[in-house]
């Protein structure tokens, strides 16, 4: 590990702009990455989310993982947990899918059905 | 799985299931073999085949597919892999691979495989080394030591995770682990 000094610049930077905002998340976003979602390709999903979340500037989001849901030929699975709505699980969704559920449900609250797999708990 | 990468992460995660709080990573390549091994300080296996794909210790069904995926995914190029139980406690997981054999998997990403397990399981300390030509070992990344500078939620911010990603990348490629075919 070299450049520690480096990290320590970018951490000053970075906890500043924390500062700014207020922590609290608002929106969860659980991906399945049991053996099942990995071989389908749920480190791609989880990484566009992770970048789209920085893109257009949305905070109150976070990324977090699962293992598998047990339904394997739906990976990769999404859930979607908005606060003060039900959850809704997402099947299949690859990196295209990945924005448009991140443009139309967690930006605008449209439900995309193309994708949906199951709704409430 | 189509890549190293993604068999990486799925082994990975096993350790975190098998509630480890230490992970540690020695990669290398010697003599046109991929090796890779991992200890961790989880609860171990039980003296049962876990290659065996219908042995799981899962309890809601009765397969289980990682291990004996990434074991063929050796095999078939004339490598092994071999996991046993520590003298201290957890689990020593070894593999070897022929990546300049015709059926080896390409590497994939393996610095991303790194930041994204580091991003899932935060509380996990990773501990990750390289093995040079002349044997001795190169730490390329330390949870521990990363986490006296930056918190859990300063690591999830995408200017250190680049940076992070960035650091393993570099020390990774110096030994070639991203180029394969025709590095020979």
């Amino acid at each position: 590990m070299k450049n520690l000094e480096e990290l320590k610049k970018i951490r000053d930077r970075v906890r500043k702009d924390l500062e700014l905002r207020t922590g609290k998340h608002r929106i969860k976003i659980v991906v399945c990455l049991g053996t099942c979602g990995i071989a389908a390709g749920a480190r791609e999903t989880m990484n566009t989310l992770i970048d789209l979340i920085a893109k257009k500037d949305t905070p109150d989001t976070i990324v977090t993982t699962a293992g598998c849901a047990g339904f394997c030929q739906q990976e990769p699975m999404i859930q979607l947990y908005i606060e003060d709505k039900e959850p809704v699980v997402y099947g299949k969704v690859d990196q295209k899918a990945a924005e448009e559920i991140f443009e139309k449900h967690i930006l605008k609250g449209e439900i995309v059905e193309k994708y949906l797999f199951s709704k409430g708990k | 799985m189509k890549d190293l990468a993604d068999h990486l992460f799925d082994i990975l995660e096993n350790s975190v299931k098998a509630a480890a709080t230490e992970v540690k990573i020695i990669l290398g390549i010697k003599d046109k073999l991929f090796f890779c091994k991992i200890e961790d300080d989880g609860s171990g296996i039980k003296d049962e085949d876990v290659t065996d794909p219908f042995v799981t210790s899962r309890k809601t069904r009765k397969v289980g597919l990682g291990l004996p995926l990434l074991k063929r995914a050796a095999e078939s190029t004339g490598g092994s892999l071999q996991i046993y139980n520590s003298e201290k406690r957890g689990v020593i997981l070894e593999f070897k691979i022929d990546i300049a054999h015709i059926d080896a998997k390409p590497f994939g990403d393996i610095a991303r495989t790194f930041v994204d397990a580091i991003y899932s399981w935060p509380k996990v300390s990773f501990d990750i080394f390289i093995q040079k030509k002349n044997n001795k070992k190169l730490s390329i990344f330390n949870s521990k030591k990363i986490r006296e500078i930056v918190s859990y939620s300063e690591m999830q911010q995408k200017e250190v995770r680049d940076f992070i990603y960035d650091s393993i990348d570099r020390e990774l490629k110096k030994i070639k682990i991203d180029s394969q075919f025709g590095m020979f």
